[in-house]
């Protein structure tokens, strides 16, 4: 089971992730008074760009991109779906905070070789940026295991379970809140596109990519935006949760627990789309900052009430 | 085979390498290289093996004293197996220079002594071996004159202090207890008072402080790494600084013991978590003045510092995760930061004595093998899944976080975020970016150089894979301390807080990329461009003018720039200035002229005889 979960698992990230994508240029048009793109645009795009002629740079170049993607389907099989974790046991949280850095990396390496000053520009802001929602997430993420005492994810999602969501028990309020604030930083939405400004350093890191090159930096953006989320679900907003106790109950005894898991992938699906909204919808009003600016902003409120939120918990948490 | 036999054939073999060099260079070499693969072949046989207290020499009425344990062995070979490479490394990167007889004394000698350090069973013996070392780094730190005969005397002057403090505290042991055995000390010490330990203590942090450039005292070893040969900056950096490390292990754990040492003081004002902190501001403060340099090796110099502080915070804090984490990350350390001083020496040595990070770019592809060497030492550096450093970092996290000490695991892991900064910064200005067209013709290292290179990545690589292989070593050393051992299997740790497996890890990780690379494959075949052929939205690309590679995070620099000077240093550099005015002023007195001193006495003389004279002081 766990072996065929391992499998399944990255192709229902990354098809809820384009989906993700697909519905954002939809919102995002109407926001604008536009019709928009079908929502299976992003798909479209992706087997278009596959048939396409590209160009590359040298084998860095070609590998670092397999790096990236590689980075992000591991981080997928870390992080519970629901119940379905197939590698729970391997880790936890501080591989997931690690195997994250993969990603990034392997675009940092593949764009670096292409000696494009844009890319260049874009990896120096995207690592800029990385550090900055760096101080106040590690803060977060330090309560949340100081809080549940463990370090597996899977853990932090079943004591969730017990004493309701993350962001509303009473000692991790404050970093709950914490971590909406860097959200978008994270997802790397308006206003933090600083990496990959389009109008200013045409896209950035992507800016040599055409082709199946292209194509797998869409699923890879797929993907992190998957892990962005979930991440965001599972430690905060209960994972799948159980709202549905009875339901559950009631299926497990008529023999129908593979339904359960589905109605548990159903749940955690409803809560990422929540919250993508709402980044959506962020991202449809701010301009882009300066990276100055967004430095100044992520290390001042994210930080203060994270690092509150940790000094609450190591106070009230022992 | 004995102890006296190895130390006989560690010093022995460097003086014969220097005659050997008068007669032929080529003979030289291959005695050095043999030499010191001999060291780790001997060192290799002492595997498992407890070697008791024997001693070698009688020296005013004392014993000096060998001894071999498991931690002395993890010391050995590492010192053993980095020495040798970088000896290999330096055949052809020290070819051309002057001096390479006393250059090879020298580099041997060196590791001679550190053998000697580790191998040492009282303090007597460990202060000479230690003095050996010193002297001999430093003559190895100026060796290129010029600059490095300031950041040489720097280097000294701050080793010296140390030395005296180390004295001070053996001297004060010897006449407390009579004996200086380190076996012996260790019952004695039970009945000593607390204030006299933390009295040592704080003696003994000086002097390995300086060594392992713990903050306050680390203000040489930016410019001494940067300054000395590359060969040697990946000895000092990988494992002669780590003999402050040894130093702390040995004045810890052997001679206090595990319990008087958790038991100095109380809560947070307690001996071990005051030096536990020291140890977060080590990681953080150099992690980030490392992101701001331009010299590559400068840069590595202040990762080192950083480094170190993670070798110390888990000595110093503890646990069995979190010693065990020390003293992987010793070795761990001792590997990538060797190896990264490898490659930048290999840059140095093919583009003429570069190593400015604005002014080189693009040498991968000329450099290839020199670059998967930069690769896995700035993973293994960061702690990327699948190499050493991930595991010794993990360990340490996860004690800190489970034993509830939240902010000192947040400088641990944002200090981790700096490493990636200035270590992207490395592999970038080097590697990646636009080729300038002097390097155009630039061949990859020669192969002495290469071999080392692709030994420590292997290195690198298998113990991140197989973490076990040297846990297991690890862990023995541990239990023998008074710890309790870690439940270790191959591939990573077994533990109901939170389990490791690596060997899941690496399969993943692999997997997809395999499976990644084989959808990039699926797709039409990408034509090759040249490094010029840029897109970049219809501007134009101006050909070999721009260097990308300068002012890489100009703006992180703007904004943290003025918080991170490195006012010790400041402080450091006054407070000479005020010592030599002073001097000048005592000059004025010591002219050092014979007639001037005579007048002195004289007039000396004349005072008290004109003092008995008047008030008859003295019956």
């Amino acid at each position: 089971m766990n072996i065929a979960w391992t499998v399944f698992l990255p192709i229902i990230a990354f098809l809820i992730g384009i989906f993700f994508l697909g519905l954002s240029r939809k919102i995002m048009a109407r926001i604008q008074w536009r019709y928009g793109p079908p929502i299976t645009q992003p798909i479209i795009d992706i087997i278009r760009a596959f048939s396409q002629r590209s160009v590359s740079h040298g084998i860095l170049f070609n590998l670092g991109i397999a790096l990236s993607v590689a980075g992000s389907v591991a981080v997928v099989l870390f992080l519970p779906f629901g119940k379905v974790c197939p590698l729970s046991s391997s880790g936890g949280l501080l591989v997931i905070l690690y195997l994250m850095l993969l990603s990034p990396l392997g675009f940092a390496l593949s764009g670096g070789e292409a000696a494009n000053p844009n890319i260049s520009i874009g990896i120096s802001r995207k690592f800029i940026l990385a550090l900055g929602y760096e101080v106040p997430m590690l803060l977060i993420l330090l309560s949340l295991m100081t809080y549940h005492k463990t370090i597996s994810i899977v853990k932090i999602v079943e004591a969730q379970q017990n004493t309701g969501w993350s962001i509303v028990t009473l000692p991790l309020v404050l970093s709950g809140i914490a971590y909406l604030l860097i959200l978008p930083a994270i997802l790397g939405v308006r206003p933090f596109e600083i990496a990959g400004a389009s109008q200013e350093i045409s896209s950035g890191p992507m800016a040599e990519y055409g082709g199946q090159y292209l194509a797998i930096a869409d699923v890879e953006h797929a993907l992190s935006l998957f892990i962005g989320i979930a991440l965001f679900v599972n430690l905060f907003l209960g994972g799948a949760g159980d709202i549905f106790a009875p339901v559950e109950n009631f299926l497990a005894s008529s023999g129908l627990s593979c339904m359960v898991t589905f109605l548990e992938g159903l749940v955690f699906f409803v809560k990422m789309l929540a919250v993508f909204v709402i980044c959506v919808f962020i991202n449809a009003v701010y301009p882009r900052l300066r990276i100055e600016q967004a430095i100044g902003y992520l290390w001042r409120w994210p930080t203060i009430f994270a690092f509150a939120g940790l000094v609450i918990v190591l106070i009230v948490g022992r | 085979m004995s102890l006296q036999l190895l130390l006989i054939i560690a010093f022995g073999s460097s003086l014969v390498t220097y005659i050997l060099g008068k007669l032929s260079q080529r003979l030289r070499d291959i005695f050095a290289v043999i030499a010191s693969w001999a060291l780790v072949v001997m060192v290799a046989v002492f595997y498992g093996k407890q070697v008791e207290n024997t001693s070698y020499l009688k020296f005013l009425d004392m014993n000096l004293i060998l001894r071999m344990d498991t931690l002395s062995w993890l010391f050995a070979i590492t010192i053993t197996v980095v020495g040798a490479l970088s000896i290999i490394f330096a055949l052809s990167y020290i070819k051309m220079k002057e001096r390479t007889d006393f250059f090879y004394l020298m580099m041997l000698l060196v590791n001679a002594s550190m053998l000697g350090i580790v191998l040492s069973g009282d303090l007597a013996s460990f202060y000479i071996f230690w003095e050996i070392m010193s002297w001999s780094a430093f003559l190895l730190i100026s060796y290129n004159r010029g600059p490095a005969l300031a950041a040489g005397m720097k280097y000294i002057v701050m080793s010296i202090l140390g030395s005296v403090a180390m004295l001070v505290a053996v001297l004060s042991l010897y006449g407390r207890f009579g004996t200086l055995v380190i076996s012996e000390l260790a019952p004695a010490m039970t009945s000593a008072s607390s204030g006299y330990i933390l009295f040592l203590l704080l003696l003994f942090f000086t002097s390995f402080g300086v060594k392992n450039a713990v903050l306050p005292f680390h203000t040489w070893l930016p410019d001494a790494h940067s300054e000395a040969p590359s060969p040697f900056s990946a000895v000092l950096s990988g494992i002669l600084i780590k003999m402050g490390t040894y130093g702390f292990f040995i004045v810890i754990y052997a001679i206090v013991g595990l319990k008087i040492f958790l038991g100095l003081g109380q809560g947070i004002l307690s001996f071990h978590y005051i030096l536990s902190i020291v140890g977060a501001i080590t990681i953080i403060i150099p992690s980030f003045i490392a992101v701001l340099q331009n010299d590559a090796k400068r840069l590595l110099a202040w990762s080192t510092v950083g480094q170190a502080g993670y070798i110390i915070l888990g000595i110093a804090y503890g646990t069995s995760l979190s010693v065990t984490s020390g003293l992987f990350h010793f070795v761990n350390h001792a590997a990538f930061k060797a190896l990264l001083f490898m490659v930048v020496g290999a840059v140095e040595y093919r583009t003429g004595g570069v190593r400015d990070l604005n002014s080189l770019g693009g040498l991968i592809k000329k450099m290839p093998v020199t670059f998967i060497g930069a690769i896995v030492g700035v993973c293994g550096l960061i702690g990327v899944p699948l190499t050493n450093g991930f595991v010794s970092k993990w360990l340490i996290y996860k004690t800190l976080i489970l034993e509830g000490s939240p902010l000192l695991a947040f400088a641990a892991l944002i200090g981790t975020w700096g490493t990636i900064l200035y270590s992207y910064k490395l592999i970038h200005n080097i590697f990646l970016g636009q080729l300038p067209v002097e390097y155009k013709e630039i061949k990859d290292a020669p192969i002495s150089m290469q071999v080392p290179m692709v030994i420590f990545s292997l290195v690198i690589v298998t113990f991140g894979v197989l973490p076990g292989v040297p846990l297991r070593i690890i862990n023995n050393i541990i239990s023998s301390l008074g710890f309790e051992p870690l439940n270790v299997s191959l591939w990573g740790i077994v533990s109901e807080t939170g389990a490791l497996n690596t060997i899941n890890i690496s399969v993943a990780v692999i997997i997809a990329g395999i499976i990644a690379w084989l959808i990039y494959r699926a797709g039409k075949s990408a034509v090759r461009v040249s490094q010029d052929d840029n897109y970049a939205a219809g501007a134009y690309v101006p050909v070999d003018k721009y260097s990308y590679t300068v002012d890489f995070y100009n703006p992180l620099y703007r904004i943290v720039s003025p918080f991170l000077k490195d006012y010790i240093d400041i402080f450091y550099v006054k407070l000479t200035g005020w010592t030599r005015k002073f001097c000048g002023k005592v000059r004025l007195v010591y002219t050092g002229d014979v007639g001037n001193y005579v007048m002195y006495i004289m007039s000396f003389i004349a005072l008290l005889i004109f003092i008995q004279l008047t008030w008859s002081v003295w019956k």
